[in-house]
């Protein structure tokens, strides 16, 4: 019961350096922008990509074929179940196949 | 940048004669270059950051020159973009279920205070570490070698718990999950099965991360430890143990994070092999940690090269420098072994004495008589896992 009432104070004054402290509110992790290019495409793939991952996955996979992306959206839908429709997953790949592409269908 | 990073890693590479054409796939050395980030994590020092959500964070190279690596500098990797914050620590239960005599909710002081104590040293790898070697590109993070690290575990034996529960005569397979959570309710949660038998005595769930709470990014308050197993197997956030008389299929295992089956374990792009198995034993590597590639040498300085080297629990025997592409090696000097799992750590005095680019390269041997491969010889496979290449530095003898 001590340490409960303690808890509120020494977080108070010691923020998160406290290494053996539990974790008395949420732990927040910073928010990393990882700059994409934009066009008409943008916000289709953001509203589907989103849902689950930050863009860090898209440049981390640096410039892949049409046919690579391709994989990779069907792959979010079939296995990770994100509700990409048909037109958004032909949407989403031009927009990755156009900016991260290497130029080549397959 | 990933162009530039892609260009830079080949011409190294072929000045050193690593890079080589196989059926259209080639394998290269992992990237190396990757820049550490602004952000800084809870709990960790700057790290490389290949994704924020679900955090994703790599360990840089120099950290690999000591057989335990730090908390703060250890990596992270989640599938999931819920991860829980267990803020109400007294109130958190592993739930043992299934084929069990009782039923079992064991908490967090439980764990601790009921269960005869262990500690072990041993490597944590992401089947996918290094994958930046497999060309073309295959799908997942493209790590460079930092997806590893080596902590001492503290926590209750697997065995002691279930034995608990009592498990009953169609106890056969043991199910494992953690409380982080998809974005979908129906994607496929990373789980992992053991069978019974595979229990053994080391594999426990640690409550400890060389003697601190587990960092809130490595699993805290609890996570399943399997020395000379990969990462995927090591659940984090231990919240569920589901025993079940029947293998249940799971994408993580018989899918994800699998080989392709045949006796090279290859394939190639267009040929992808349909037998598949799970990646379960790391194999053999070793990683130079000092000097790196930015290391400032003089002519004739004393300098001591450092790394870790590991493999899946037979233990490391020997590992080999080369000065000469690998043409003659020379024995490095072992520290002492904290566990077969454990890093191994070991050191080689060397004056340069030339200007000009030195590369050297670190070969391991292990107790089974393995060795590590020249990169060349690793065949690529799909899921880009398993790479265990001899590792090189390439840096500046200066005047």
């Amino acid at each position: 019961m001590r340490g409960m009432i303690l808890k509120p104070i020494l977080v108070l004054v010691l923020g998160s350096t406290a290494v053996f402290a539990e974790y008395s509110k949420p732990v927040k992790t910073p928010s990393i922008t990882y700059p994409l290019k934009f066009d008409k495409n943008f916000t289709v793939m953001q509203r589907n990509c989103q849902w689950c991952h930050s863009f860090g996955y898209i440049t981390n996979q640096g410039k892949q074929s049409k046919k690579f992306w391709n994989a990779s959206v069907v792959k979010m839908r079939d296995v990770y179940k994100a509700p990409i429709t048909k037109a958004d997953e032909e949407a989403i790949t031009e927009y990755l196949f156009k900016h991260y592409g290497n130029g080549k269908l397959k | 940048m990933q162009r530039r990073q892609f260009l830079k890693t080949s011409l190294v590479a072929s000045t050193v004669l690593l890079g080589f054409e196989l059926n259209g796939s080639t394998l290269r050395k992992p990237l190396d270059d990757y820049k550490l980030s602004d952000y800084i994590f809870p709990e960790k020092n700057q790290l490389i950051a290949h994704s924020d959500r679900p955090p994703l964070l790599e360990t840089p190279r120099e950290v690999f020159q000591t057989a335990i690596t730090p908390n703060k500098d250890f990596f992270v990797r989640w599938h999931s973009p819920k991860i829980k914050t267990h803020s109400f620590i007294a109130g958190y239960r592993i739930n043992i279920s299934g084929e069990v005599e009782q039923p079992t909710y064991i908490s967090l002081k439980s764990l601790k205070e009921d269960f005869e104590a262990v500690e072990l040293s041993a490597v944590l790898q992401c089947g996918g570490n290094s994958r930046s070697a497999f060309v073309p590109t295959t799908s997942g993070i493209q790590w460079g070698n930092g997806a590893m690290g080596c902590a001492s575990w503290k926590g209750a034996r697997l065995k002691d718990v279930l034995k608990k529960a009592g498990l009953t005569k169609d106890a056969h397979w043991i199910n494992f999950n953690g409380s982080d959570k998809a974005a979908f309710y129906k994607a496929p949660r990373l789980t992992r099965e053991l069978k019974i038998d595979e229990i053994e005595d080391d594999v426990i769930i640690a409550y400890e991360m060389n003697g601190e709470d587990l960092p809130f990014l490595n699993g805290y308050p609890v996570r399943l430890i399997i020395p000379g197993s990969y990462s995927d197997s090591w659940i984090k956030m231990l919240s569920e143990i589901r025993v079940t008389k029947e293998y249940v299929p799971l994408y993580y295992m018989d899918t994800a994070y699998t080989m392709p089956d045949n006796k090279m374990q290859s394939e190639t792009p267009n040929h992808k092999e349909k037998k598949r198995i799970p990646i379960t034993t790391m194999n053999i590597k070793s990683i130079i940690g000092y000097p790196r590639s930015n290391t400032p040498v003089k002519i004739d300085e004393k300098v001591t090269l450092k790394g870790v080297a590991f493999d899946g629990g037979s233990g490391i025997k020997a590992v080999l420098i080369s000065a000469d592409n690998g043409k003659t090696w020379a024995r490095s000097t072992l520290k002492e072994e904290l566990s077969k799992y454990a890093f191994r750590e070991f050191s080689y005095n060397f004056q340069a004495k030339t200007k000009g680019k030195m590369t050297l390269m670190a070969k391991a041997l292990n107790n089974l008589g393995q060795e590590q491969p020249f990169t060349h010889k690793i065949a690529w496979n799909s899921g880009g896992y398993k790479y265990n290449g001899i590792d090189s530095v390439t840096f500046e003898v200066h005047g």
